[in-house]
């Protein structure tokens, strides 16, 4: 007994010390690293966090390193939701481990920045990029337009719609499916535009929630609805939509004419970023016309002037977008979450 | 059974847990349980401090509010109610499948085993998706009886969850049962018992510590559950715990992570308290029995009664994983979402992507059978030491350990995995093992959740063999080395290995724990199907869980095929 005993804790010793061990050799190495920063050289590990999907995120890694090859990136990639969790229990533990953030929406940048988590870049690349889908003190900058449209299944549904109302008239009533605000961040930001619009308000949801509509955790989940033909129409973002089409899947993108709501994947250096040359030098080459093409391959509308959305996509001059003060959003989050709640289950 | 009871009082005098002597004899005792704080209870306190502590002062404001609101009350009660029925419809299946399938001459047990296995690997969005369509407006249901039901209601989540854990209960209940012995029905019987009072009287106490076992680990699997309920209760406006939980923790504004925190403790004491209920009920049966393990059937069905048995099985058995697993093959087999399942839409070129395109598969398939298999050893010594202690000198320390090993089980899987990185990013002030953002965390963090998985297993094995099998080994003269090998491995190997696959199956396929928690390069299978299914490729992330299905299935059939072989010819030998 005692040796069984015994050799458990020995091995759980060596597995400390072994940790003890690398602990110090990656802070000598992040002790070189510093010094090289002085010199601005471009090396080292970068840690890139982010919700992006694994191969994009991986295309772009690949991207930046065809062009820093020094630079080590270690990506860790989860939904919005967990990859701010993981960073606030960073922070909570004593020590960020994030370089470069890149998630969701500016709503949730905000939420860091009003922390003071993230700090400013002056990046020359900003001023081939709407001066509106960035933050005006440079702490993040959008990559890419997202639009929040109409899905419609094509076997269902033979005359296409053109307008929200779509999701309202009496006629679909039960056949219609939208991301829950309170678990999909592009969701959230959704709502707190549209119930700022004149034409919309709360209105809007309230007809939506009297027409039965199935509500679900997130957007993939909207997709899979209408296109196994559970649904007939749903509010989803773009992207997965032309994706899902070009596969094969029988379903059709809609930018209803009223205007669309947008999301645009900021990014942003973390105030306690390790190698601020390589997060730099990545910012740079998100927001660069390479990465930004890299964007458009990957089936993103791209955020630069002059950068050709993919098929089936509009560029951000063709939209008619839908906005609100990113600032008042962030603020009443909560709020609007909870009417939300109240709206959807009355 | 005098002379049980006698032995174990014997046993309750013989110890005395606070006594000097104690500390002394077992000298690595205190160092052995200050560790299962370290690793176990740790995390858990951290979370409770961001409970009370909003960084400036320590209170229970928190609390106050959070306990004023309606919201909250109704959440606890539908977890309650949820929970509670799920628990007990896992524990009707369970306990009549084991009950069956121990005692009934049943043929080809060994393969309807291997069915119970199956739900442990197909992912709960898989098994969720495939029952809303069986049960809708387009499924089998709706075609036979012209009426569909609506499983995104308080019904279908219980329904779903017990479903999906009853195999807890079969697995550590079904070796207790076979080693119950025959002789007591018999005596039963023949005094005149009929067969429902046996089951009642004779049969059921004795279970009883299998049964508990797998009853405790099914009620936290159902608490903790955040996919079902996430799946099935948005659109029905059904809030449990573990899904409000979530919520609150996306919630991002400052005070979000400790209402969190406030919530995961309430969840950790409804989860305690029912921990606790589970735990009296198996003191007040207090009853160890030795036999060999008995796999003889016991209850001799006639033909005609057999064959309805054995069709009733199966078709339960079929319906129950095959429902979830043909839906997910075939989904796997489409060339996009969607497509009706037609032969010029069939292709194989989701798992050509996986197999041949995508690099992260292989690795991610390396990483998590490691990482089971390290967790599946570790576990089995933590569990089973903490089981033969707790067999031989149930101590205080021995109970609270028990608790403390319990927990982490209990949380939500996001919240547990924020824990493991409040804590092991800097475990004590100033100290960073530098564990964090490597593949040790998800060990770390595995061993900490699976544990108890293999402690009730092990403790389900210990529960079987009188104290006093070893005292008579030790006055007989045995040596501890023989004293294991020759009397106690054998009698302990089934319910420990149940425990150990547990263990395995779970660690292999763990999903929320391991989003969190995942670095580059130790990217595990959970890590890769929760990639894909985000981002829309649910194509992919089928045809991912098919083929570890297949491999596990595989490796099941030709274990059993395996062991047919090695008893014809041990058999053989012997009657030579």
């Amino acid at each position: 007994m005692r040796k069984w005993m015994l050799v458990l804790m020995f091995g759980i010793l060596m597995a400390f010390a072994a940790g003890c061990g690398s602990k110090e050799s990656s802070e000598t190495s992040n002790a070189s690293e510093d010094t090289n920063n002085t010199e601005a050289k471009v090396e080292g590990s970068l840690h890139f966090y982010t919700s992006q999907p694994d191969a994009d995120a991986a295309k772009l890694v690949e991207g930046f390193q065809a062009k820093y090859p020094d630079v080590k990136v270690e990506t860790f990639r989860s939904g919005t939701e967990e990859v701010i969790s993981k960073i606030k229990a960073e922070k909570m533990a004593g020590k960020i481990q994030a370089d470069v953030l890149l998630v969701a929406d500016a709503v949730t940048f905000e939420s860091l920045k009003e922390e003071d988590m993230l700090q400013a870049y002056e990046t020359e690349e900003a001023t081939e990029i709407p001066s509106e889908l960035i933050d005006p003190d440079h702490t993040y900058f959008g990559t890419k337009v997202m639009a929040t449209g109409l899905v419609v299944n094509t076997e269902n549904v033979k005359e296409m719609p053109t307008s929200w109302n779509a999701l309202t008239s009496k006629e679909v009533k039960g056949k219609i499916i939208m991301p829950s605000p309170l678990y999909s961040g592009a969701a959230a930001y959704n709502l707190g535009v549209f119930t700022r619009q004149d034409t919309f308000g709360w209105d809007f949801y309230k007809n939506i929630a009297a027409n039965d509509v199935t509500v679900t955790k997130g957007n993939g989940d909207v997709l899979k609805g209408v296109a196994g033909g559970e649904k007939d129409y749903g509010m989803i973002v773009d992207y997965l939509v032309t994706r899902a089409k070009a596969e094969g899947s029988p379903v059709e993108l809609i930018y209803p004419e009223e205007g669309v709501p947008v999301i645009t994947e900021p990014i942003g250096i973390m105030k306690d970023a390790q190698n601020v040359e390589a997060a730099k030098a990545f910012v740079d080459f998100v927001l660069s016309e390479d990465g930004q093409k890299l964007a458009a391959e990957l089936g993103y509308t791209p955020i630069r002037k002059g950068i050709e959305a993919p098929e089936g996509l509009k560029t951000i001059d063709e939209i008619k977008v839908l906005s609100a003060d990113v600032q008042e959003l962030y603020k009443t989050r909560d709020a609007d979450k909870k009417e939300f709640e109240t709206v959807i289950s009355e | 059974m005098n002379s049980h009871v006698q032995s174990s009082e014997r046993k309750t005098e013989a110890l005395s847990p606070f006594s000097f002597s104690y500390f002394t004899r077992n000298w690595w005792g205190v160092p052995g349980f200050l560790l299962l704080i370290f690793v176990f209870l740790l995390p858990v306190c951290r979370l409770v401090w961001l409970s009370v502590s909003n960084g400036e002062e320590v209170g229970l404001m928190l609390y106050q509010e959070v306990l004023l609101e309606k919201a909250t009350w109704r959440t606890i009660q539908n977890t309650i109610i949820i929970t509670i029925s799920s628990t007990v419809l896992s524990l009707v299946i369970g306990v009549g499948l084991a009950f069956t399938m121990a005692y009934m001459n049943i043929r080809a047990k060994k393969w309807l085993q291997l069915l119970i296995f199956l739900p442990f690997l197909i992912p709960s969005y898989i098994s969720t998706l495939a029952w809303v369509q069986f049960f809708g407006g387009n499924g089998p249901i709706q075609f036979l009886f012209n009426e569909s039901v609506n499983l995104y209601s308080m019904g279908g989540i219980i329904f779903v969850l017990g479903l999906s854990h009853y195999p807890l209960v079969y697995l550590m209940s079904v070796e207790v049962f076979r080693r119950i012995p025959r002789e007591l029905k018999y005596a039963a019987s023949t005094s005149g018992a009929s067969g429902g009072v046996v089951f009642r009287k004779v049969i059921l106490p004795m279970a009883l510590p299998g049964i508990a076992s797998g009853g405790i680990l099914a009620f936290l699997s159902n608490i903790d559950n955040f996919g079902i309920p996430a799946f099935l209760g948005i659109p029905a406006n059904i809030r449990v715990l573990s899904t409000y939980i979530y919520e609150q923790i996306i919630g991002y504004g400052p005070s979000a992570f400790s209402r969190a925190a406030v919530l995961s403790v309430i969840l950790g004491v409804i989860a305690l308290i029912g921990t606790v209920v589970q735990w009296a009920i198996i003191r007040k049966s207090n009853v160890s029995e030795t036999t060999a393990r008995d796999t003889e059937p016991r209850y001799y069905l006639t033909r005609g009664w057999r064959n309805v048995a054995e069709s009733a099985l199966w078709i339960f058995l079929l319906l129950t994983t095959l429902v979830p697993l043909i839906v997910m093959a075939s989904t796997s087999f489409i060339r996009a979402y969607g497509l009706s399942l037609s032969w010029e839409n069939l292709s194989l070129k989701n798992y050509r992507y996986l197999l041949f395109e995508d690099a992260k598969t292989g690795s991610a398939i390396g990483n998590s059978v490691t990482l089971a298999l390290a967790t599946m050893l570790i576990c089995m010594v933590i569990g089973t030491v903490i089981a033969y202690i707790r067999f031989k000198k149930p101590s205080f320390f021995v109970k609270a350990s028990e608790i403390i090993v319990t927990i982490p089980y209990a949380l939500p899987g996001t919240v547990f995995a924020l824990a493991i990185i409040l804590m092991w990013l800097q475990p004590l002030p100033g100290v960073q093992p530098g564990v964090y953002g490597t593949i040790w965390i998800l060990l770390i963090a595995y061993i900490t959740r699976f544990t108890v998985l293999q402690m009730r297993g092990s403790l389900t094995a210990f529960s079987q063999i009188d104290p006093s099998m070893e005292e008579a080994a030790r006055t007989s003269g045995a040596r501890a080395y023989v004293k294991w090998k020759s009397i106690l491995f054998p009698l302990l190997m089934p319910g420990v290995l149940s425990g150990a696959a547990l263990v395995f199956l779970t660690a292999l396929t763990e999903l929320t724990v391991s989003s969190l928690l995942w670095s580059s390069g130790s990217e595990t299978i959970g890590v890769v199907i929760f990639s894909f299914e985000q981002a829309g490729y649910s194509t992919y992330s089928t045809a991912f869980s098919t083929l570890i299905v297949t491999a596990v299935l595989t490796m099941g059939i030709l274990f059993v095929l395996f062991e047919k072989i090695w008893k014809k010819r041990v058999m053989k030998s012997d009657s030579n």
